[in-house]
């Protein structure tokens, strides 16, 4: 198959073997600044959904749960958040953040913190939508069940949530998912500084644009490994909420 | 109980869009009885006993507290505690029979006491070989009476009841309404819709009727005390 391209074709399939090769060893070679830009993509993301989930899991079921004035347009307006490039929501972030900004006296443009709340604001939406749908399929009975039996309106939402749980732990994975492999809002706040905001996708960027391929695809392998494993949790919590 | 052995409602009124599913309703249920609310579908049965549950907001409510005029959210709290509903297909939880069960008793009990509760109670409705069973899979026999047993585990003073037999084959019909029975000695006043009033011959102390949002009294057996001097009550006895 190969013989039968021509010339360039195979220059760059050999190009790229190599490449991955020396990725797969620079990955399995403990190489200490590849997996510390690792670490920092996990514990930023990480964070962010830690932070992030509680509240947006708390309005998603008020909107699944109770009828009030409005309630209509804010899922209208969660909807669209949802499809807001990360570029904008970093640069949103970042007028407020930078010296001039309104949240300028914080100083945490180009800080993990930052990063963190870029990440936010961009899981949340998901969250929010995710949530909303996984509880609104719950069964309202449940609910009903639990305060009937005399639950207070925490000890009922608890409950709910672990009935809706494989629908909440898909919204948890997927907007994992989105955060740990978006750029745009990680370059712009954390400013891809090595060693402290320099995470896997401003990374790749970085050593892309430098033409060290190799740490790129590396890091991307890590990126692929991340998403295949997420998106098997996925099917697999997505295939349990199914009703039997 | 509002009184010793007497629960009161007046004035109980809801309407969906422009139609008056309750006017004006008022009657009163009695310990250690039992009473069949009856109509047809879509009668406003369900809603009652939803709205006796403390589930769904009625237009206009008064229970006799001895406190003078209340708002919803106190009548609410109080029918929480004294009624305990069960819809007509109960509601299993993610888990064994025993945990659904174990979801009726005091979290800040011992494991070993709730344990020793939750045994109990799969003894009184004749569970106990379906203790470790997922209750999602149970059979709806099965599963009502778990939710009888989760009712017999809070002890509620009333008992409203959506519906408990439709759609049960004779054997388990029968088993539900023995354990009917049981809360009636117990001395558990119960409230039961059912569009068949012919499935509960022998346990039924009243019968009530909904019929265009006003309630009618079937028989004349004398055992609920209506507020027979309200303009809206109807006696066909």
């Amino acid at each position: 198959m190969l013989e039968r391209l021509p010339q360039p074709y195979t220059d760059h399939m050999d190009s790229l073997t190599t490449t991955t090769l020396a990725a797969l060893e620079l990955l399995f070679s403990g190489n200490s600044e590849l997996w510390e830009i690792i670490a920092i993509s996990f514990r930023v993301s990480g964070v962010a959904i830690l932070v992030a989930s509680p509240p947006a899991l708390l309005v998603a079921f008020i909107l699944a749960y109770y009828e009030f004035p409005g309630r209509r347009l804010l899922i209208s307006i969660n909807s669209t958040l949802l499809s807001v490039p990360a570029v904008v929501v970093g640069l949103t972030l970042f007028i407020l953040l930078s010296r001039q900004g309104p949240l300028g006296e914080w100083k945490l443009l180009f800080t993990q913190t930052a990063m963190v709340l870029g990440q936010i604001a961009l899981a949340f939406p998901i969250l929010v939508a995710m949530g909303h749908s996984a509880l609104q399929a719950c069964d309202r009975r449940a609910w009903e069940t639990a305060r009937t039996l005399g639950a207070t309106p925490l000890r009922a939402l608890i409950t709910i949530m672990r009935e809706a749980r494989f629908g909440l732990m898909a919204a948890l994975l997927a907007a994992f998912g989105r955060i740990i492999a978006e750029v745009g809002a990680s370059m712009m706040l954390g400013g891809n500084i090595l060693h402290y905001t320099r995470n896997i996708p401003t990374a790749i960027a970085l050593e892309s644009s430098k033409g060290e391929f190799a740490q790129g695809i590396a890091l991307g392998l890590v990126l692929l490994i991340l998403a295949f494993t997420l998106n098997a949790f996925l099917q697999h919590f997505q295939g349990k909420g199914q009703p039997a | 109980m509002t009184t010793a052995d007497q629960f009161n409602v007046h004035y109980l009124k809801k309407h969906y869009a422009k139609r008056q599913v309750l006017d004006e309703v008022a009657f009163s249920l009695q310990a250690g009885q039992t009473h069949l609310l009856s109509g047809d579908n879509g009668a406003g049965k369900t809603t009652l006993l939803r709205i006796l549950a403390g589930l769904e907001k009625p237009d206009s409510i008064q229970i006799d507290l001895g406190m003078g005029p209340l708002n919803w959210r106190h009548v609410k709290k109080a029918l929480q505690q004294h009624t305990l509903y069960l819809h007509q297909h109960p509601y299993m939880f993610d888990g064994t029979v025993n945990y659904n069960l174990g979801y009726a008793i005091d979290a800040k009990l011992t494991k070993r006491e709730r344990q020793r509760q939750i045994d109990k109670a799969l003894e009184w409705a004749d569970l106990k070989q379906l203790s470790q069973a997922p209750a999602k899979s149970l059979s709806g026999g099965e599963k009502q009476r778990v939710s009888l047993a989760r009712a017999w585990l809070k002890r509620p003073s009333i008992l409203l009841l959506d519906e408990p037999t439709s759609n049960l084959d004779q054997e388990s019909r029968h088993r539900t309404l023995s354990l009917l029975e049981a809360f009636k000695s117990n001395g558990t006043a119960t409230l039961l819709a059912s569009h068949d009033p012919m499935h509960f011959p022998s346990l039924i102390d009243q019968h009530l009727r909904l019929d265009q949002g006003k309630l009618i009294r079937i028989d004349d057996q004398n055992l609920i005390e209506f507020d027979q001097t309200h303009p809206n009550f109807r006696s066909t006895a």
